[in-house]
Parts: C-alpha cells; sequence; structure tokens
C-alpha cells in the first residue's frame, strides 16, 4: 500500500465511522417505565413499558375535535398558555412562531397550544388569535377545554405546571415548556420555551426525530 | 471691559451647565427607563420593539408615538382595549393595566421608548406626565 493509499483508508474508516455515530443519534424516552412480561410465539420475553400521552379530546379553533387519534403517526410540541397571559406567552409564542415556520408545510409535524383560561379564550378568540398570529389551522392547534382537564393533562402526562393564583400577572401561574412528543406519544424532550438557545435545541431534536423514523 | 468679559464669562459658564444638566438628566432617564422597559414591556414588545406579528404591535411607528404623545402616558398605565393603526397595520387586543408605575417610573419608561426602536424625542419630563395623567379618558 502506498503512503496516498493508506490516507484514503484511514480517511474512509473515519467517515463511516463519523456517519454511522451521527445517523445513530436518538432522543431519550421521558417518563415512567415498566418491566412487562408478554408471550411472543410461545416464549415469554420481558419488554419494556413506557408512559404515554393519555388520550384527550379537545376542540380546536375550527370547532374540530382534536384527539389522539388526530395524532397518529405525527411528532408533536405542545405547551400551555392563554392569550391575554402578559408575562411568558408572548415570547413563547415567538419562539414556538420560530419553530412553526421551520417545520410550515410538513405532514409528519404537528403543533398543540392547549389554553388553560377556557373562561376568557373562547372558540372565537383562539380562533382570531391564531389567524392574527398568521399560523394555518391544519397544522397548528389552538385546544378548547375543561379547565380540570386540561390542568390535570399538564401535571400527569406532560409533566408541566399550571394553576390558578390571583397574584400573578394574568392571574394564572405556568410553566413555560415545549414538549416534544413521539409517534408513540411518548415524551422525548422538554425545553424552555422562553430560552432561545433550548428551542434551537429543540429545532434539531425534531429533525432527529424524524429521522428516527426516516430509517425504517 | 475687563469686568464685562468676566461677566460673560460666567454666563458662559452657567449656562453649559445648565445644558450639561439637561444632558446629564436626558441620560439617567434613558438608562433607567431601558431597566423599566426589560421588566414592563420587553416580554410582549420585544427586545427590539417588534412587538409580536399582528397580536402586539412593535413600538416602531414613530408618527404615531409623536401624535400620541401626551396619551401615552395613559397607555401604559391604564392599559387599551380599542383597536389601534401602527405602520398601516391594526391591532386590537387588549393591552393590560401597568398601575405599579409612579410617574417618575413612566417618564424614564417614555424617554427610553420615544428615543429607541428609531424614535427621536428627547426628554420627558415628570411635570409633563402628571400633566398627561391628568387628562386621561
Amino acid at each position: 500500500m502506498t503512503f496516498k493509499q493508506k490516507i484514503f483508508f484511514v480517511l474512509t474508516i473515519c467517515a463511516v465511522f463519523v456517519s454511522c455515530s451521527s445517523s445513530n443519534k436518538k432522543l431519550p424516552i421521558y417518563g415512567e417505565r415498566e418491566a412487562i412480561k408478554k408471550m411472543i410465539n410461545g416464549v415469554e420475553v420481558v419488554d419494556t413499558l413506557y408512559q404515554t400521552i393519555p388520550k384527550f379530546s379537545f376542540l380546536n379553533q375550527d370547532s374540530v375535535v382534536i384527539n389522539n387519534d388526530s395524532l397518529n403517526n405525527k411528532i408533536y410540541v405542545a405547551d400551555f398558555f392563554f392569550t391575554s397571559c402578559p408575562s411568558i406567552c408572548p415570547i413563547m409564542k415567538k419562539q414556538m412562531l420560530r419553530v412553526y415556520e421551520k417545520f410550515k408545510g410538513n405532514t409528519e409535524v404537528k403543533f398543540l397550544s392547549h389554553t388553560i383560561d377556557p373562561k376568557h379564550d373562547s372558540i372565537p378568540v383562539l380562533k382570531n388569535f391564531s389567524n392574527k398570529l398568521g399560523v394555518n389551522s391544519m397544522q397548528w392547534y389552538f385546544l378548547f377545554g375543561d379547565k380540570e382537564t386540561v390542568y390535570n393533562l399538564a401535571k400527569t402526562a406532560y409533566m408541566s405546571t399550571s394553576y390558578e393564583d390571583k397574584a400573578a400577572p394574568g392571574g394564572i401561574v405556568h410553566s413555560g415548556y415545549f414538549l416534544l412528543v413521539d409517534k408513540n406519544k411518548r415524551i422525548r424532550g422538554a425545553y424552555d420555551g422562553t430560552n432561545e438557545g433550548q428551542v434551537n435545541q429543540l429545532i434539531d431534536d425534531m429533525q432527529v426525530l424524524l429521522n428516527e423514523y426516516q430509517t425504517k | 471691559m475687563l469686568y464685562f468679559s468676566f461677566t460673560l464669562l460666567v454666563i458662559a459658564i452657567l449656562l453649559t451647565a445648565c445644558v450639561n444638566e439637561e444632558k446629564v438628566k436626558y441620560t439617567r432617564y434613558f438608562t433607567d427607563g431601558a431597566q423599566l422597559y426589560k421588566t414592563n414591556c420587553q416580554n410582549c414588545h420585544g427586545a427590539n420593539g417588534d412587538g409580536l406579528a399582528q397580536l402586539i404591535p412593535p413600538l416602531t411607528d414613530t408618527s404615531f408615538l409623536r401624535k400620541n404623545r401626551s396619551q401615552l402616558a395613559c397607555i401604559v398605565t391604564y392599559g387599551i382595549a380599542d383597536t389601534i393603526k401602527i405602520n398601516g397595520q391594526t391591532y386590537n387586543f387588549k393591552m393590560p393595566a401597568n398601575t405599579n408605575l409612579v410617574p417618575i417610573d413612566l417618564a424614564k419608561l417614555l424617554t427610553y421608548v420615544t428615543n429607541s426602536f428609531g424614535n427621536k424625542q428627547g426628554l420627558y419630563d415628570v411635570s409633563e406626565i402628571e400633566n398627561h395623567l391628568k387628562k386621561c379618558r
């Protein structure tokens, strides 16, 4: 082997190594998990059962029912907000808009914004809000539902908090997290929606997540 | 003659002192105003005063801010529920009240806003703010 050939050989190995390691990149799976035993072809095998987003059913800004089945074969980003929120919501919406612009028109990607103030945020208010934000109601759902149900969903499914507090600006306390959910309804990432760096990470991670489904 | 030039000199010194005092005041208001903007306004109107889509208006409409100079203190204090036109675009989402801000805060805040984001209106004085607040609708 000549020196040139040797160099070429080493470079090829390096290239293979680098490309393999990057395509193998996977996001962690968050939440509780338990080992379950099941029978496959008469053999008992142990499998892992992951925590998933439980069944839900809400109306979106077009009064269309959105439930788990509407999100089959989609990855999505969820957050909790209310339209009259003066504190962190406008920053979150500005950042979410940035993510939306990146994945606009991608049929595998949806956005869910749950209002935590259904008393004020009626469906027409949500419709007006989404129009003024300039987003497509087929890709970004603004969801209206019973307050207790939404608060409970935030707490148990998304590990996010929201509760009423008269002392807080706007009267409601809530965390500003964007939650990334995969096609199996498992949480794959949580990002501070007020932090530009973390939102950039979300954009990168969404691409990684989409790639997971492409290689199969 | 000597006496005359001395008087001139004194007047000149006094004048510069006055001008400087005004300039120092402006700089102080502007700097404090930037801090007040950050804590009270920036979440919605943004660090560059660019607002959010058609929901939150930008603060870059120089002619609106100039025409409504006497209304700005009232808008900041009591919020606004009317439809307004900014840069030719209509905005109708409600702006919340900021009754925590006292006249001196408003003077500093508005000095900052009306001299940033492409605006150049000079100093807002506390007395001017107090006058404007008396006429809020």
